[in-house]
């Protein structure tokens, strides 16, 4: 463990589990599953030596149920896997949105669907924002695009979920995971634990005894319930984030998350580099969704081009955003494999020469 | 009473005795283990065995879940399943009941089998459909390289319990045996006769047959079974279960089994105060014997027991859905999905 403010070099991995530990995680439930095993080993080294609970459940079933039992008793609790394990939980996350019990997922993407493959990818991205399980629920979704955000984000996680008692999922993929990078790790405890009133910890006399529960059988109730999660995902929205990068003067503009964010950043580069102007937005909350600006954009951009580790998912939230105001066009590679900024250049330069050709025609 | 399974059965079987080696059973594809994996065995034995069952290939499906055992349905020259993890034996069901004609293998291991799979594992072993089920124990994590599993032992340092694992472990045969299941083995990799013998017994048993194999993982748990596998430790840590025998062991075969109240314990033959006459007698239809049988396992003054522990009949569950289609046929008289749309209350809108 290094000191404080250190600068040190760290696997993806490592450097969210070290700053779990850091934010005063006090329990976490696991299942091994490449490409995310090493959060499971590095807290169980590290972890279980400065007080925390750690275990490794019988599966991922298991493992997110003892999530909704540790984090109802109200502890500061943390889940991660990859893909497949991440669709087993599914259940355990909708129930748990029910029933307003504040936890922080990881997910280490890997290429599906089924079992598929352990190569990197972005394709639980409908499954992230949309939901996932059943019901009218959503995650906030943290996408780091570096090891410091892999850590960094670990803060903001817990943060959130306690501040809005949601479940907060930070969405990475198998490359974050495993590539080391230098890491600042954020001071230790830097993040006060708050009163958690609802949580069944014991009844004190003062308050009448709390029961957690996802189950509202009658209609009306269960609606109540309902507009109070729809009015909390409203109040979320003021939390959207993200990074705009040379979008001012941008004819085409990329858009583009976590790793794919990375590689399209280089490709803005080479486009510059040939002239064309190009600018770049990574949306860091994948929910909430950045839309407001990719709207704003629409109005003096030419272009959109959407890059992602997937068939085209965020893209349709993008369209959305830009309401068909600006073609938006896509580069996607699936299954594990990943797009070089080369391959999003030729996107890039043959959006341009369409669009210059319409101005000539134009003009 | 002969069903239309056993029928279907004996078809499979006679009709088409062909003449196969184990040659027969090896696929085109590389075999992907570590060197040295004790899963090698166990896929030479089974490719051995195959041909003495008679079945044509072309009836024979390997289903797996996820592990590394998980990989052995490409090496087999069957049909094969690589399916989900721990639902092996969910997909075997399903796979049976629909064709209740094919010779259904699943091949799990202790991760796959013991952890996620533990619940339909149970579900099939009562239910008792005509599936063998190979476990490969390695009392670890292999695939996603080196945890601790369901049967790793008390205070096992792996990468997931680096102070020492304090999760009791699962003994599968107990597992097994509480789950009522109709045939309960335990072989070992590193004995192919023994291991080729009972993989026999269970494709012959009729019902869901439960085998455990011990297999070494030389990569992450190496030398987990050495003490019951190898020449010199193997003779006085093991006793063999064999039907109608006493249990006898030691080097010098001077070391049995007998039953004080309901506990085994180890006696001498060589002090004359014990003979072979006094010692416990293997009767594999005896369920209550089995369960004392089984749970020698992780008894440190008790030798490990390998053998069949249990072999006995009940009805499989195809046959009694056979038998209750029949009976619901013969009772109500064949299904007419027409008629039943337009039966009770319907009405003709114009």
């Amino acid at each position: 463990m290094k000191a404080n403010s250190e600068i040190s070099l760290m696997k993806g991995n490592e450097a969210l589990a070290e700053a779990a530990l850091r934010a005063g995680m006090q329990a976490y439930f696991g299942y091994p599953i490449t490409p995310q095993s090493e959060i499971l080993e590095y807290l169980a080294v590290h972890g279980t030596k400065r007080g925390a609970v750690i275990l490794q459940a019988e599966s991922e079933l298991a493992a997110i149920n003892m999530v909704y039992g540790a984090a109802g008793a109200g502890a500061r609790v943390m889940i991660s896997s990859s893909s497949p394990g991440i669709s087993l939980m599914q259940e355990g996350i909708s129930y748990m949105a029910s029933a307003e019990i504040p936890f922080l997922i990881v997910n280490v993407q890997r290429g599906g669907p089924g079992l598929g493959t352990i190569q990197p990818s972005q394709g639980d991205y409908f499954q992230a924002t949309k939901g996932g399980g059943h019901g009218d629920y959503r995650l906030i979704v943290l996408a780091p695009a570096s090891v410091q955000e892999m850590a960094d984000f670990v803060f903001d996680g817990f943060r959130l979920a306690e501040k809005y008692r949601v479940g907060t999922m930070i969405l990475a993929d198998g490359a974050l995971g495993q590539m080391m990078e230098k890491v600042v790790q954020p001071p230790m405890g830097s993040l006060p634990l708050a009163e958690k009133p609802w949580a069944t910890a014991g009844k004190p006399p003062s308050r009448e005894r709390n029961i957690l529960t996802s189950l509202f059988i009658q209609p009306e109730k269960m609606e109540e319930v309902n507009l109070k999660l729809q009015r909390k995902y409203r109040e979320i929205q003021s939390e959207v984030r993200y990074e705009a990068i040379q979008v001012e003067d941008a004819d085409i503009i990329l858009v583009a998350f976590g790793l794919a964010a990375r590689i399209s950043q280089k490709a803005l580069e080479l486009a510059r580099h040939k002239g064309i102007r190009v600018g770049l937005v990574r949306p860091i909350t994948l929910y909430p969704f950045p839309s407001a600006i990719l709207s704003q954009i629409a109005l003096s951009a030419e272009a959109f081009l959407v890059v992602e580790m997937n068939a085209g998912q965020m893209l349709e939230d993008v369209e959305l955003a830009v309401r068909g105001e600006k073609p938006v066009h896509f580069k996607g590679r699936m299954g594990g494999m990943l797009p070089s900024p080369e391959e999003v250049l030729r996107e890039i330069e043959s959006i341009a020469a369409v669009h210059a050709a319409n101005s000539e025609l134009i003009s | 009473m002969s069903t239309l399974v056993d029928d279907l059965l004996n078809q499979t079987r006679t009709a088409e005795q062909a003449k196969y080696t184990s040659k027969d059973f090896q696929s085109d594809q590389d075999v992907r283990w570590c060197p040295g994996c004790g899963d090698y065995s166990i896929l030479a034995q089974t490719q051995r065995v195959m041909p003495d069952l008679g079945i044509p290939k072309h009836k024979v499906v390997f289903v797996s879940g996820i592990g590394c055992s998980s990989r052995f349905p490409y090496y087999m020259d069957t049909y094969g399943f690589h399916s989900i993890h721990g639902r092996a034996t969910a997909i075997a069901s399903g796979i049976k009941m629909a064709r209740p004609d094919l010779s259904v293998w699943v091949v799990t291991g202790d991760g796959d089998g013991m952890s996620i799979g533990g619940n339909h594992l149970i579900h099939l072993l009562r239910r008792n459909l005509n599936i063998k089920v190979l476990l490969f124990n390695n009392q670890i994590y292999g695939l996603t390289k080196g945890q601790y599993s369901p049967t790793s032992e008390l205070g096992k340092v792996t990468k997931s319990t680096p102070y020492g694992s304090i999760d009791y472990p699962f003994n599968p045969a107990s597992l097994a045996l509480g789950a009522s299941s109709t045939f309960v083995a335990r072989t070992m990799d590193r004995d192919p006769k023994h291991l080729q013998a009972i993989l026999k017994r269970a494709a012959d048993h009729r019902g869901t047959a439960f085998v455990e194999v011990y297999q070494n993982c030389n990569v992450f748990n190496d030398g987990a079974f050495f003490q019951f596998t190898e020449k010199e430790s193997k003779d006085d840590n093991v006793v063999f279960l064999e039907d109608g025998k006493p249990l006898v062991f030691g080097k010098e075969r001077d070391k049995g089994i007998r039953l004080n109240g309901f506990s085994p314990e180890v006696v001498s033959l060589k002090d004359g105060k014990w003979s072979v006459n006094d010692l416990l007698v293997h009767n594999e239809k005896d369920t209550t014997l089995s369960f004392i049988l089984a749970d020698m396992t992780y008894k440190p003054s008790l030798p490990r027991p390998v053998g069949i522990f249990l072999a006995i009949n009940r009805p499989t569950y195809e046959e009694e859905m056979t038998r209750q289609i029949s009976f619901a046929k013969e009772k109500r008289g064949e299904g007419d999905m027409s008629k039943l749309l337009n039966s009770g209350e319907t009405w003709v809108i114009n």
